[in-house]
């Protein structure tokens, strides 16, 4: 059960109490940081039960409750209501409904704790010393976590009286016959800045925020996006779904005076450069208003010195920006890490394709210096052997980031036999980043910078790179690319999903299109329900490994895209609709990933032990299939809809997509409903 | 042993400075607190360059830290790059006032931490150590196993 407002999130249990797991991240969380880790109703003594829940938004929640647990019920006169919301603070409302007919007394009892936990250190055991100030003249309970000057703390205030103790808060009540009690808790979060304020207030960013409620947040939101209009059941309530999912996942950095994407619950509730990126460039018909604030963020906070803790280098994009003790210890992570190698050339990319969109060229002259800076980090950091490819090896060798792109558990990058190759390593999906990267930064050169003889350079650049890559990677034998470069140029004969990026990312040479898209919609790599990350047959493949097997809804739609550049429409629709049948058999709620199980063998998504969601860039897939199979793209001033939709999806519309033509409609069938139409 | 902040920003390069945006302009105090006493030092960028003086005026962001916090000098290793801006925000011991935008350009600023490497050397010991094993290092870096696998 959780609720969420950006960065600030409570996880709970199914009658809303909050008890420390050592595993999963459950409590009140804000700025990566726990600031409730106990949180528990009782009644006379007794736990509660829930009837049922009214999840009402992302961020907002109605439990109905009765004393006594399942197993044993107490004879219920009296239920209780807990309603719940998040946004700069958590809010609970407890009522006590007493449905007898004789004035009734109870003892409503609300536990209350915090250990202060790191998110990044959930399920070790780390003491901290936690100081209670019980406040009972003013109806509140302070918590305080404080080392050196680094000072977090929640207050909890009442708004009837309660006897404060430094456990909790006790409410002794009397209720009428058919009467009901209530009180409101308000949960604020401080971080300690000067003088014991919260940081926040001193930040211009921060008096900017608009305190409007975040009901007309959400309804602004949902009405600025298209409106889908789909005959395929479910499809209409999964977009709406992916929409409201994208709108609880954008927070307001403390240095911005926007909001961008985060990356998903529970693990990754901030910044991270890759998520951010592909989810504003997954959302680019409907949501487009991410993309500015992520790029001025990221430019804000692109790298500047060389160091090797942070992972840093002078025009790198950050991997994530962490709030919570050990990064501003730098024990563990740090506060701002850069350790991907991805992140720097989509930077430009998705400037670039903001622009196509948007039309807004003030943004392209604005971030000139950041995107010329990303565009020289290629070559001048990226390229670590000097052979002209994009590598990674990290300098923190303690707690960075073993893999450095979008597959980064530390076992991701094996060849068929499950050899690890050495370091510094090349994957090919980030040449392919690299090679567009260029392309589209010189045609920002040369239409928007007025530096034509830096687009010349550029352009040849990134020809004689689609030119190397397609003789090195090539693997001519098995027909498909290399997985990886090692750093003495040997290639890593994986067969995986990262090759569907580089159909993406236009660095496949035409007369190979066809062979990378017959693997990836072959037996060893498609499931059924998606292409797997990992094919089948080689030594370290596993269902059930996220980067050996599994199967991502955002690396199929990063891929469907490649498959539709290179004009495979069939093979693009077979894995739009795969990942539909997915989700839509789920219920609706597009999983992060699911195993890599033959469809035919399973008859259901299996679901990771891991898997979590919201997810960004899950819920962005969604939409950017939509798009993919629309065929959308913008060209000049116009919208170009060239829909490939997938068989039995009949009647596709969506309506009024914004971009530089203001709001333009997109109409399509599946081809079995045009033959219907035809044949009458 | 680097230089101090004093040191430092005395002989601050007024020249060109290419890895400042062209577009960003702004002013930035420093608030240096000792016993009671402040020392200002104000800087002015605009067009890449980087003008310091001493001065107690407003600006529009003002980092405050004292000289030194628990024996550590806060602005000297800002200065020397040990301590990073942000870092030192989130552990409260720089405060800020105003536009904390302006605040990141003190990393471009500053100098970079002594020892970092560039990439590339990674890269060359890689091509002359080439009968050294492959790296199959795990990150320790995780408390929990999630589906993201290298996520710190």
């Amino acid at each position: 059960m959780h609720v969420i407002a950006g960065n600030i999130f409570a996880i709970t249990d199914a009658q809303g109490d909050i008890e420390p797991d050592p595993q999963l991240p459950v409590g009140l969380f804000a700025y990566d940081t726990r600031f409730l880790s106990h949180w528990v109703l009782r009644i006379d003594g007794e736990r509660t039960n829930a009837l049922s829940r009214d999840d009402l938004t992302y961020f907002e929640t109605r439990f109905f409750l009765v004393p006594g647990t399942a197993s044993h019920y107490i004879d219920a006169d009296v239920s209780i209501i807990r309603h719940r919301s998040v946004h700069d603070c958590f809010h609970e409302n407890i009522t006590v409904l007493n449905h007898s007919s004789q004035p009734a007394e109870y003892t409503v009892r609300l536990e209350m704790a915090s250990d202060f936990t790191d998110i990044v250190e959930v399920g070790q055991v780390r003491q901290r010393a936690v100081e209670v100030a019980a406040d009972p003249a003013r109806q509140q309970l302070v918590l305080r976590y404080q080392r050196e000057r680094f000072i977090r703390e929640t207050t909890v205030c009442s708004t009837v009286p309660a006897d404060v103790d430094e456990q909790g808060m006790t409410f002794r009540i009397r209720i009428p016959p058919e009467g009901r009690w209530e009180t409101d808790l308000h949960v604020t979060v401080t971080m300690g800045g000067e003088e014991g304020r919260d940081l926040r207030a001193d930040l211009q960013s921060h008096q900017h925020a608009l305190r409007t409620g975040m009901d007309e947040d959400l309804s602004r939101w949902l009405d600025r996006a298209p409106q889908l209009v789909a005959e395929r059941a479910g499809l209409e309530e999964l977009y709406q779904g992916s929409l409201a999912d994208l709108a609880a996942l954008r927070y307001q950095p403390f240095s911005y005076r926007e909001r961008v994407p985060i990356g998903g619950l529970p693990w990754a509730m901030g910044l991270f450069g890759r998520d951010s990126i592909i989810t504003c460039l997954q959302t680019m018909a409907f949501t487009p208003e991410l993309a500015p604030s992520t790029l001025r963020m990221l430019a804000l906070v692109q790298g500047g010195q060389l160091d090797d803790w942070l992972e840093e280098e002078p025009g790198k994009i950050l991997a994530h920006l962490r709030y919570g003790e050990t990064g501003a210890f730098r024990e563990r992570t740090s506060a701002l890490y850069y350790g991907a190698a991805d992140t720097t050339p989509l930077f430009v990319v998705l400037l670039d394709e903001y622009e196509r969109w948007s039309g807004d060229a003030d943004l392209v002259r604005e971030l000139r210096h950041p995107a010329r800076m990303a565009l020289d980090w290629i070559d001048e950091y990226g390229d670590l052997t000097g052979d002209g490819y994009v590598r990674y090896q990290r300098r923190n060798e303690r707690y960075g980031a073993v893999n450095q792109s979008w597959k980064n558990s530390p076992d991701a990058i094996v060849d068929a036999h499950g050899r690890q190759p050495a370091f510094p390593r090349a994957t090919c999906e980030l040449q392919g980043y690299a090679y567009d990267a260029k392309r589209r930064g010189a045609r920002l050169a040369r239409e928007f910078w007025g530096d034509l003889a830096y687009a010349d350079r550029l352009e040849r650049e990134a020809a004689a790179l689609k030119e190397r890559f397609n003789r090195d990677f090539w693997l001519p034998h098995r027909g498909y690319y290399a997985l990886a470069l090692d750093p003495y140029g040997e290639p890593v004969d994986a067969l995986a999903s990262n090759m569907g990026h580089l159909l993406w990312s236009g660095i496949v040479a035409d007369d190979r299109a066809e062979a990378v898209a017959e693997h990836l919609v072959g037996p060893r790599l498609f499931s059924g329900w998606g292409v797997r990350t990992f094919a089948t047959g080689q030594r370290t493949y596993n269902p059930v490994g996220a980067h050996l097997g599994a199967v991502w809804p955002s690396d199929n739609a990063v891929i469907a895209a490649g498959l539709r550049r290179y004009r495979l429409d069939a093979q693009a629709a077979r894995i739009a609709a795969g990942v539909f049948d997915m989700t839509l058999t789920l219920g609706g709620e597009v999983p992060e990933v699911i195993a890599g199980y033959e469809r035919s063998l399973t008859t259901y998504p299996v679901q990771l032990a891991t898997s979590c969601r919201p997810q960004a860039w899950s819920s962005g897939s969604l939409l950017m299939l939509l798009a993919t199979v629309l065929g959308l793209r913008p060209t000049g001033d116009n919208l170009l809809v060239d829909p490939a939709v997938p068989e039995g999806f009949g009647r596709l519309e969506l309506l009024d997509i914004p971009g530089r033509w203001g709001h333009s409609d997109a109409y399509a069938r599946d081809r079995s409903t045009e033959r219907r139409h035809r044949l009458r | 042993m680097g230089a101090t902040a004093e040191q430092y920003l005395r002989q601050l390069d007024t020249g060109r400075r290419p890895d400042l945006p062209e577009t960003t302009a702004g002013t930035l105090r420093l608030d240096v607190r000792d016993d009671g006493s402040t020392d200002h030092w104000y800087l002015t960028i605009a067009d890449q360059h980087v003008q310091v003086t001493r001065s107690a005026e407003d600006a529009e962001l003002v980092v405050r830290a004292d000289r030194a916090v628990f024996d550590r000098a806060v602005f000297d290793r800002m200065v020397r790059g040990e301590l990073h801006p942000g870092a030192g925000l989130l552990r409260n011991e720089v405060t800020v006032h105003g536009n904390v935008q302006l605040l990141m350009l003190l990393r471009r600023i500053f100098s970079g931490p002594d020892g970092a490497r560039h990439p590339r050397e990674l890269g060359r010991a890689a091509l002359a150590g080439r009968t050294a094993p492959a790296g199959g290092a795990v990150s320790a870096g995780r408390a929990v196993t999630t589906a993201r696998g290298g996520r710190p």
